[in-house]
């Protein structure tokens, strides 16, 4: 996998936790089953570092895309992002014009990886 | 251990759908908590229920970073979502020696239940399935029936029985 997308992978699944953690309800409901939750503080300090290594376009696309989206990197299932459910065409996974391996899905926009 | 709650919402017997012999160790080799995670990542790969164990573990370990998901009494429930999972799963390990998971009694961990599943908006099933768990293994009688049964298929009544009763 490109390295850009493993680290934005990395930052999506920080975020994803990030937001549960803040979610009073997800947060009480970890609390009551009995799991201690502590130390956001450093997760989000991961996140920093994490944002940090991510080339700044591809960045501010996944920061603008995530206000829309709750999910922004989704696998692509035989042809079909996952996240908008509509079939890709045959030429969308494969590497763009920087180089790298990941792609946009053409209908929604959201960055498109291989499982 | 707290006792669990369910969403009312919830019909369907989550913890009967998620049980594969697949995802099953009967007895883990390693007894350190960051190479049991791994061990239990690695089954997931295994069983194809992801093609990248390494970014996996990683979400795994960061939601260990806040706080312990050992509960006491012999059992830890980690748990986490990871973009790299397309579908909910479940490893269910065993440790006979027991293992180190800095819960809340000091106690060894002896059943471990990892849940893994991908990021979804407002998805309560991946909770309420660590609750099913939670609730399956409150009684020490069953926990002594996991930790004896001789193969997946008892474990798997066992738990049905568990989350019923």
């Amino acid at each position: 996998m490109d390295e850009s997308l493993d680290v934005l992978i990395q930052l999506q699944d920080v975020d994803c936790l990030l937001r549960e953690m803040r979610d009073p309800e997800m947060a009480s409901q970890e609390e009551r089953l009995g799991f201690a939750v502590e130390g956001i503080s450093n997760l989000e300090r991961t996140r920093e570092k994490l944002a940090s290594r991510v080339e700044g376009r591809l960045l501010q696309t996944y920061e603008r895309m995530s206000r829309r989206f709750f999910r922004v990197i989704v696998p692509v299932n035989g042809r079909v992002c996952s996240g908008c459910r509509i079939s890709l065409p045959t030429n969308t996974i494969g590497r763009n014009s920087e180089g790298a391996t990941y792609e946009f899905c053409e209908n929604c926009g959201r960055i498109l990886y291989r499982r | 251990m707290s006792p669990a709650t369910l969403s009312p919402t919830v019909e369907i017997p989550l913890l009967r759908q998620h049980l594969r012999k697949a995802l099953f160790i009967s007895e883990l080799r390693t007894k350190r908590k960051s190479s049991v995670l791994e061990e239990m990542v690695a089954v997931l790969a295994t069983a194809d229920a992801t093609r990248h164990p390494e970014g996996v573990l990683d979400a795994v370990r960061r939601r260990e970073a806040l706080g312990s998901t050992g509960l006491g009494k012999g059992i830890a429930v980690p748990h986490a979502r990871s973009t790299l999972i397309t579908e909910r799963s479940m490893v269910i390990a065993r440790s006979s020696k027991g293992i180190d998971f800095d819960s809340p009694d000091g106690l060894p961990t002896h059943l471990c239940f990892l849940i893994v599943a991908p990021p979804l908006e407002r998805d309560p099933v991946y909770l309420n399935l660590v609750a099913e768990i939670v609730r399956a293994v409150r009684l020490a009688k069953t926990r002594q029936r996991l930790l004896e049964a001789p193969d997946f298929g008892t474990v798997r009544r066992t738990l049905i029985e568990a989350a019923n009763g």
